[in-house]
């Protein structure tokens, strides 16, 4: 089964913004700070809009080489959300295996 | 009726126009995409983190360790003990589905998902616009797919002058592989399979084959028109198979709703008559939100239960009166199972709607209760469109609410919109 802890709790967030061939900026949290800790994200998994009722919410799925952190943007309050974190304690990959 | 003599026996000698994008085990590849722990590891997706519920898709990790999808999570971590379940997002699904859409609708305005994961463009008539060889649009293809969603995600793309050689030609080589039937290569494609190989030919049809003598896909090729209609399948579908192993389209239409309805596997081994109500009146409820949704109403409604013991039971009704809302279907529909019989424990309950109509909501009724609960059910649904689905709700649904969760669609897309909204 999975590792997942629900956090669901509002954090401080500094994104990145990037030009995206014309279109709207896109936005790619980098450092997130929570608990007294600030994480750096390595890695952006996937961004995906939602909608809760009315309201379009962003989900991002980011890395920082340890945890996999599930983020929320509300568009319309502006806030983030860390929604869970889930520990990558796994076994070993199984490509790197493989490969060894 | 279609004589088989007309029926086109050579090969379809057309320049194969019909692209075929099939994304490698959809829902374990977008999981992988979004959490790069998980890339390079035995993953499996289900609909409920239960040891019973089984594998909606499994990553090639899995597979190539044996994991199947449709195994239950227990048999799966016999083959793979490191293997990690993850629960369905379809909102995730939804996202890379769109972007999927959107990359087809720029090459051809005639595009069929034909599922979640796979779709099919048809270039024909665009070839002022598409100018080059449908390989290197397959290869933009994968590439964009790569820009848009992640670096992970994978398609495998057939090419072919109809839609079921062009689906097989997708399935040759997985993952990540983009093949090409016509009439030039057919015989020499199909020597390589087996008659389960094709789409369509499952255990049964292969048995009806072998009982006529046909062992292999060149048999099965070669086998005159006449064997195929009346002696292994006995009807049309043999004239279909016919041309459809030639490169003769066939299957380009669109099928009608005819029923629309929900089940589902209870939650509880020994349920009380109060928990299969709650989950009862849930299960109506979505059924009728499918209904409006699509802008019918139906004017029957069928039940069935499937106790512990393997029994099952059902029954059917057809109504004089239409019905579209959520009180109406719940009402009918306890009519129905108020009849079912007792003494042993509910495993699993479902019910559908059928004797599908246009929707007459807009048409005034003469009839005043009639009005009043269309007004009722248009401001309900505004209150739940506007905050969140299931904000109002029955109190008889409040403990399913969290419980009956909306399963991923396999075949049709057509309720997408609708299950995100909810999910």
């Amino acid at each position: 089964m999975e590792n997942m802890n629900i956090i669901n709790k509002d954090v401080n967030i500094v994104a990145y913004y990037f030009h995206n061939r014309g279109r709207r900026l896109r936005c790619y949290p980098k450092r997130m700070e929570w608990g007294g800790r600030s994480i750096d994200f390595t890695e952006a998994g996937l961004r995906h809009p939602t909608k809760k009722g009315q309201r379009m919410v962003h989900v991002f799925d980011m890395s920082d080489g340890s945890a996999d952190y599930r983020l929320e943007f509300d568009a319309e309050a502006l806030s983030w959300t860390l929604v869970s974190i889930a520990e990558t304690t796994y076994a070993p990959s199984f490509r790197a295996t493989v490969t060894a | 009726m279609r004589q088989v003599s007309e029926l086109r026996s050579q090969l379809n000698p057309a320049e194969p126009r019909l692209l075929h994008i099939d994304l490698n085990s959809c829902f374990a590849t977008v999981e992988q995409q979004a959490r790069p722990s998980l890339r390079g590891r035995p993953l499996g997706v289900t609909n409920r983190l239960t040891k019973n519920a089984c594998v909606v898709a499994a990553s090639y990790e899995a597979k190539a360790l044996g994991v199947k999808v449709g195994m239950t999570f227990g048999e799966a971590k016999l083959f793979a003990p490191d293997l990690i379940m993850v629960e369905t997002d379809p909102p995730k699904y939804h996202y890379v589905y769109q972007i999927l859409v959107g990359i087809m609708r720029s090459y051809s305005p005639k595009i069929t998902m034909k599922s979640i994961d796979e779709g099919v463009i048809d270039f024909a008539g665009t070839e002022l616009v598409n100018n080059r060889p449908l390989p290197e649009i397959g290869y933009e293809i994968k590439q964009r797919l790569k820009d848009e969603v992640g670096r992970w995600m994978t398609c495998n793309v057939g090419i072919a002058p109809n839609r079921f050689l062009a689906k097989l030609a997708a399935s040759l080589h997985k993952p990540d592989g983009l093949d090409l039937i016509d009439h030039t290569n057919l015989r020499q494609v199909l020597a390589g399979l087996q008659l389960t190989d094709l789409s369509g030919i499952a255990e049964r049809n292969q048995a009806r084959l072998n009982a006529a003598g046909i062992y292999t896909c060149l048999q099965f090729l070669d086998a005159p028109a006449e064997l195929l209609h009346h002696r292994v399948f006995r009807s049309v579908c043999g004239d279909d198979w016919y041309q459809r192993l030639r490169g003769w389209e066939v299957d380009d239409f669109e099928s009608a709703t005819k029923t629309v309805g929900r089940q589902f596997v209870l939650d509880e081994m020994r349920p009380t008559e109060e928990f299969i109500r709650s989950r009862l009146s849930y299960l109506c409820e979505t059924t009728a939100m499918k209904l409006r949704y699509k802008n019918l109403c139906a004017r029957g409604v069928h039940i069935y239960v499937r106790y512990a013991g393997g029994d099952y039971w059902y029954e059917r009704r057809m109504f004089k009166s239409t019905f579209f809302s959520n009180a109406e279907v719940y009402r009918r529909a306890t009519l129905l199972f108020n009849r079912r019989p007792r003494g042993q424990f509910e495993r699993e309950i479902g019910i559908s709607c059928y004797g599908l109509d246009p929707s007459k909501l807009n048409q005034v009724s003469l009839l005043d209760e009639v009005n009043r609960e269309a007004w009722l059910t248009e401001a309900v649904d505004q209150i739940n469109s506007q905050f969140g689905e299931f904000t109002v709700t029955f109190a008889a649904s409040l403990s399913a609410k969290g419980t009956v969760k909306q399963k991923i669609p396999f075949g049709s897309t057509r309720y997408f919109e609708l299950l995100c909204n909810r999910a």
